[in-house]
């Protein structure tokens, strides 16, 4: 028996379709995220799973039960609100006590309940405190308790640490791994944070426009994108537009970079003179300074020139410091790439300089005009 | 450095921006003082005048006839006992009136949610006397409820709710719900939908978030509501007048009758004082009861 499972769900705001004949299985136990950028239907689908808005087609089972169009109070599952929804008037034991209370919990049992949830999320002490008086970090602890606190089948969180300061959400992030694997609850997590998907999920799915584009394990994902708008969301890479000079199997492609190789896909459908679109993660390229091939890749040496790499001659344009690490920008040929340098590199790249740049065509990731994988 | 310079950086309020405070503040404690103390004032003292049958009041002398009067007439008690259960009565009737009209305005959509509150605004752009003979027109025995009702057989005799205690509470509430509502709306437009959604999410139906969300939310409009209806309803005087029978006087009817028709002006000055006197006990004594039970206004 999944945890959540959602079957061909539409949902419809007036003339615009919000989410598209969406199917999904989370397993029970499972911490899955739903990633998507804003618009992109995630909190609309959440909230269609929690009972606030009703499907026009399709079927929503929590656990053993359809729940589709029954009422957000007869669902057995919660959900951690983007700005918490805590009730002000009431304190913080109260507000953890009120899913209980709905429930016909008798006051020693539930406030008992409130306090084992309260030290769950390390709130113990606050328990008379108004949530006027808590911090951003602490209002998130008291929602998730307060969630928590009704034992439900399915959690669900919406961007619950989007209003947190990136080191407190960094934190909160590992926190909610460490309940979630104390208290086993199926959760779906709605996020636009890629890495935030990526620290948390056991699965993952992106969306985009209202429909689910992939789903899978974080890396799986990140490694094998279903498409370039999966390829973009997450993390950077640099897209350079190639032309097919010869099509067939392992068609050649040639790049404004300079050099032509042949790509290691089947070229099926592909035809001489079509556009490709090739993507290179910045950690797949390699760049050393001068117009030699011999490649020092932040501390990793590669093969100098072996057979099988692709090299190009091109200048450093710019280096952004940021911190632990600099962005070079380089001109290779009439493209424009980048790579990412830790601050530590033994060689440091400067503007104007020389440099070659080297990668293994079966690194990079291949897409059509349509925006489709190719493979 | 001139000294409202070396004030101002100490933090000190110069003289000048002192003075201009005072400027500013001036016309509105000139038009309090004209329009409202000034006048108080004088019924204070003419409350302590010597009734006389040959006139108002003994010019300049200094007495208690008034209050004696208010103390040992047993129908200035009555009055008095009256005027406070028709106060209580309206206040808690608009109150429920006004949170249940608030809230159902709250949750309607669009379109009807323009229509139930700009019902309730319309109806304070007549002037009483105008919006008490449409009470009449509605509720008399030959009026439009009663002919709607005989009409579709609910009843067989006409309702009597006009010239009784009936008439004069539905009029008095015709006058102070509009208000009500608009205070109760007004705190719980700043509802968080959030809150609602979560104890939905929680386990609550509609019935419970009203109860556990909505209300507690709506504490500080409510608060005004009832007041707002309490000092008026204890005050009233055109509604229990026209719509009231003799049985329902109200002291404000008195202190008209007292002045205007037996020319008894230290008594009627007495027993203005007395019920404002006792209004604003009962409104520090409840707000004080609320305050501690409670962050009331907060």
């Amino acid at each position: 028996m999944s945890g959540l499972e959602l079957d061909g769900v539409a949902v419809a705001y007036g003339d615009t379709t919000a989410v598209k004949d969406l199917s999904l299985s989370v397993e029970s136990g499972e911490l899955f995220c739903l990633l998507g950028p804003s618009g992109s239907g995630k909190s609309t689908v959440l909230r269609a799973i929690a009972g606030f808005e009703t499907p026009d087609r399709g079927r929503v089972t929590i656990g053993a039960d359809t729940v589709t169009g029954a009422p957000p109070y007869d669902r057995d599952c919660s959900m951690v609100f983007q700005d918490w929804a805590l009730f002000p008037q009431q304190t913080v034991l109260e507000n953890v006590a009120f899913g209980p209370k709905m429930d016909g919990v008798d006051r020693e049992t539930r406030e008992a309940r409130a306090r084992e949830m309260l030290e769950l999320v390390e709130m113990t002490g606050h328990e008379s405190d108004r949530p006027a008086e808590l911090s951003g970090g602490q209002k998130q602890r008291v929602a998730l308790a307060r969630s928590l606190a009704v034992d439900p089948e399915l959690l669900l969180l919406d961007e619950p640490l989007s209003n947190l300061d990136r080191k407190l959400r960094e934190t909160m992030q590992l926190e909610l791994k460490r309940i979630h694997d104390r208290v086993g609850t199926t959760m779906v997590y709605v996020t636009h944070d890629q890495d935030e998907a990526f620290t948390l999920a056991d699965r993952m799915a992106v969306m985009d426009e209202g429909r689910l584009v992939q789903v899978g394990v974080p890396e799986r994902v990140y490694d094998d994108p279903a498409d370039r708008f999966v390829e973009s969301f997450l993390g950077t890479t640099n897209f350079v537009a190639a032309t097919v000079e010869r099509a067939g199997d392992c068609p050649r492609l040639s790049t404004p970079m300079g050099p032509s190789f042949e790509a290691p896909i089947d070229g099926d459908g592909l035809a001489s003179g079509d556009d490709v679109t090739v993507s290179l993660r910045p950690e797949r390229l390699a760049v050393s300074a001068g117009s030699a091939p011999a490649a020092v890749d932040g501390g990793v040496s590669a093969r100098p020139g072996g057979s099988g790499r692709v090299a190009a001659t091109g200048a450093v344009v710019e280096t952004i410091h940021r911190g632990s690490d600099v962005r070079v920008r380089l001109s290779v040929g009439d493209a424009e790439l980048f790579v990412e340098q830790s601050a530590a590199a033994a060689v440091r790249l400067s503007p104007g300089d020389d440099v070659t740049v080297e990668f293994a065509p079966s690194d990079a990731t291949y897409f059509d005009a349509a925006g489709g994988r190719c493979r | 450095m001139s000294l409202s310079d070396a004030r101002s950086t100490l933090g000190v309020p110069s003289l000048s921006a002192r003075w201009r405070t005072v400027a500013l503040l001036l016309p509105l404690a000139a038009l309090n003082t004209g329009v409202f103390l000034v006048p108080m004032a004088y019924l204070l003292r003419l409350s302590f005048t010597a009734r006389t049958p040959q006139g108002a009041f003994v010019e300049g002398s200094l007495s208690l006839d008034g209050y004696r009067y208010v103390a040992e007439t047993p129908l200035v008690h009555d009055i008095f006992g009256f005027t406070l259960l028709f106060g209580v009565l309206v206040t808690a009737l608009a109150v429920v009136v006004s949170v249940l009209y608030a809230y159902a305005a709250w949750r309607a959509a669009g379109g009807w949610r323009a229509l139930l509150l700009g019902g309730a605004v319309l109806s304070l752009f007549t002037t009483i006397v105008v919006k008490l003979f449409a009470v009449v027109l509605v509720f008399s025995p030959r009026g439009v409820l009663n002919d709607a009702l005989t009409e579709l057989g609910v009843i067989a005799s006409p309702l009597l709710l006009i010239d009784n205690l009936a008439g004069a509470v539905i009029a008095q509430l015709y006058i102070v719900v509009p208000y009500g509502v608009l205070a109760v709306y007004a705190v719980l437009s700043t509802l968080d939908d959030r809150q609602v959604e979560a104890a939905l999410d929680l386990g609550a139906d509609r019935p419970r978030v009203f109860r556990e969300v909505v209300l507690p939310h709506a504490r500080p409009g409510i608060a005004v509501a009832g007041i707002i209806s309490f000092t008026w309803s204890v005050g009233a005087y055109p509604a229990p007048l026209l719509l009231g029978s003799g049985s329902e006087q109200t002291t404000a009817i008195l202190v008209s009758q007292l002045l205007l028709t037996d020319f008894d002006w230290p008594a009627a000055a007495a027993v203005a004082v007395v019920t404002v006197a006792v209004v604003l006990t009962t409104l520090v004594v409840g707000l004080r009861r609320f305050a501690s039970g409670g962050e009331l206004l907060g």
